[in-house]
């Protein structure tokens, strides 16, 4: 119990076990926001810089160039332009963050006191030496230092009277004209309009609908209903208890953290995986042959992962309220999430699966593409086979499967909410 | 404040500290009283100054830092987790919002005041005693709610929501009751017949009650004492018309102005 005597009592702060480790926290804090701004600004910079290049070269040119100088020279260049950036002006990392270069006393900054923290910037910041200080070094001798952005005042200048607006503005037009470098062809864009006549055929078989399909393509629609009805079932199943694992609310403790971080790593990392991709996975690892069984699995693997991510969410986001009065009642764990948690998420979690079921009936036609079953892959043959009277009216049948169930799902979750 | 020791004392806190945050807030600082059983107690205090932590420290929601806390004769501060739950089944507790599941009927909350006497499996199947569905409608009756028994919870005001509350408490036959502000989130006709209820429980079945409320004249015209808390520290301790003038400046600051609650 010796711990909070430390802060009752008149012994210094150093002294204390909690004292010192304040002190590191404090430090680590204001390490943490000098260095944060700089690496936004830096990164910011350098992204603009490979941009910049990359245009001027595509389009002057007629190469392709990322930096057009040496990288050391990128490097110090970048370095620089965030450094004149932080001290002189009001940065973009510095506006994310909610700070401002200001002085810790009196009102404004001296353009004197912003060339000393420039250049002593180059010392104390980057280096990190200022940070061993409390407070940093560079903010004692400069008087300068990254303080929480005031907003009384004056008016907040429009975004074109910004620097950091000015930056973003420049941002998005070199992005654009470097993707439009990249992505399209004067050629292209020719043959888009001059061959226009040359798919009527094409469109012509397709709104003429070959209607001995019919039997073969119900077939196929019923199977991918199926394929999104067992994916999801089967995701719940294990979604459910896994999404208690994956709420930051209820894993406390360094081990409980340790769980719910790999699990909502692993979790994202198989959602970033389309499930086009997993059905290929798992066409390799089922069977040679093609089948619906592979398709299920792949929409299985990344339902988990999506609804794992939905409920966890909604977990996070709980009323705390009724488990402290259930648990000031004497109840036990179990009881506590049966009382008061579960009531609160039963609606959601059941929203999220239809909404899931949804997605999948409409994945599970792209999942047939590549031969994962059901009418995706009716549709892939006969678009191979250049069929395409058979393969409008499998379309067409798709069109009124994914509408009738958007429109079921959407009329089901509005009755839960 | 010096603490006067009581003859016959119920709950006992000692040098009760509460931190937070590695050491940035001190909740709670070397807090000590004493109550005696039967007592209606008042705790006042601006807001932040304590109030709802020292009621979760006496039936350890929150866990304090150090210091005792003693009641009926046993350090609830020491007990292991499944002790104190049978411990918390003594102590009923109201709040500030109620803390109702709003998906759940007004039964079904009632219902749950009676979880920590109901073995662990019949709780998680929901399968109450014939007893216990009795005495929640009867407790549902004593706070003028029978009609709404099967209402969800969502669909009552907020003077019902807190009766909703109360009937939960009663489940559990309270010896002790905290009520953590109460009425705050309610207007002031509403605030009295919450307030009678917690009187009636403290008159008719024993309970002891702690409350915290916002309003002096609530305190003055409930409390049987009343304590005052300032940044987590005992700054008054005794009867309620012993608040005059000089000590309200103390406890609300130089700015304050009394307001009454009719």
């Amino acid at each position: 119990m010796g711990y909070p005597e430390g802060y009752l009592s008149e012994r210094p702060a150093w002294t204390t076990g909690a004292g010192i480790q304040d002190a590191l926290a404090r430090r680590a804090i204001a390490a943490r926001r000098y260095l944060g701004v700089f690496l936004l600004d830096a990164g910011a910079l350098a992204i603009l810089w490979i941009l910049v290049s990359y245009v001027y070269a595509w389009y002057v040119l007629g190469t392709t160039a990322y930096t057009l100088v040496p990288w050391w020279a990128f490097a110090v260049g970048v370095v620089e332009a965030a450094a004149v950036w932080g001290s002189f002006g009001l940065s973009l990392g510095q506006r994310l963050l909610g700070r401002a270069l200001g002085p810790t006393q009196g009102q404004e900054a001296s353009s004197g006191a912003r060339v000393r923290y420039f250049l002593l910037w180059h010392v104390l910041v980057l280096p990190g030496v200022g940070f061993l200080f409390d407070p940093p070094l560079h903010e004692r001798v400069t008087g300068l230092g990254l303080r929480p952005r005031g907003t009384e005042g004056v008016a907040p200048a429009p975004w074109y009277r910004t620097s950091a607006g000015l930056f973003v503005a420049a941002l998005l037009v070199v992005t654009c004209a470097a993707a439009v470098g990249v992505t399209v062809s004067w050629s292209a864009l020719v043959r888009l309009f001059r061959q226009a006549g040359e798919t009527v055929d094409f469109w012509r078989a397709l709104v003429s609908p070959d209607t001995s399909i019919l039997l073969d393509a119900g077939r196929d629609m019923i199977v991918t209903v199926f394929m999104a009805v067992l994916s999801t079932l089967f995701a719940v199943v294990v979604a459910v208890p896994l999404s208690f694992f994956a709420a930051r609310n209820l894993m406390r403790g360094p081990l409980g953290r340790s769980v719910y971080t790999v699990l909502r790593g692993a979790m994202s990392i198989i959602r970033s995986i389309e499930p086009i991709i997993w059905a290929i996975i798992f066409l390799v690892w089922v069977t040679a042959l093609r089948s619906a069984f592979a398709g299920i699995l792949a929409l299985w693997v990344h339902s988990i992962a999506d609804l794992v991510k939905l409920y966890a969410e909604r977990l996070e986001a709980i009323d705390q309220g009724p488990i402290e009065a259930i648990t000031s009642s004497g109840a036990g764990r179990l009881s506590v999430l049966r009382y008061a948690i579960i009531p609160q998420i039963v609606n959601p979690y059941i929203s999220f699966t239809l909404y899931r079921w949804d997605i999948n009936i409409r994945m599970a036609t792209v999942v047939g593409l590549v031969g994962g079953g059901g009418i995706g892959q009716r549709l892939i043959n006969y678009i191979w086979g250049v069929q395409y009277r058979q393969a409008g009216t499998v379309m067409i049948l798709i069109v009124i499967l994914v509408w009738a169930i958007d429109y079921l799902s959407a009329r089901l979750r509005a009755k839960l909410a | 404040m010096v603490w006067q020791p009581m003859a016959n004392p119920y709950l006992v806190v000692e040098h009760l500290t509460k931190v937070y945050e590695r050491g940035q807030v001190l909740a709670l600082r070397d807090l000590s009283f004493a109550v005696e059983k039967g007592e209606f107690l008042v705790v006042i205090g601006l807001s932040g100054s304590g109030k709802s932590t020292l009621l979760r420290c006496i039936n350890r929601l929150i866990e304090p830092t150090s210091g005792k806390i003693w009641l009926d004769g046993v350090d609830v501060t020491r007990l292991s987790q499944a002790r104190m739950r049978r411990v918390r089944r003594r102590i009923g507790m109201i709040f500030q919002q109620f803390n109702l599941v709003d998906r759940s009927t007004a039964i079904g909350n009632v219902l749950t005041g009676r979880l920590g006497y109901l073995p662990g499996w019949r709780a998680l199947l929901g399968w109450f005693p014939k007893e216990d569905r009795e005495k929640a409608l009867a407790n549902l009756e004593r706070v003028g709610l029978r009609d709404k028994a099967y209402v969800r919870v969502d669909q009552l005001s907020g003077g019902q929501r807190q009766r909703v509350g109360i009937a939960r408490a009663l489940m559990q036959d309270p010896e002790v009751l905290l009520a953590d502000e109460p009425v705050s989130a309610l207007d002031p006709a509403t605030s009295h017949s919450i307030m009678q209820y917690l009187e009636q429980m403290n008159r008719h079945d024993g309970a002891t009650v702690i409350a915290s409320l916002h309003f002096l004249s609530l305190a003055r015209r409930y409390g049987t004492r009343i304590i005052a808390l300032k940044d987590g520290q005992l700054v008054f301790d005794g009867p309620p018309n012993a608040i005059d003038n000089a000590k309200f400046k103390e406890i609300y600051g130089e700015d304050a102005e009394e307001v009454e609650v009719r």
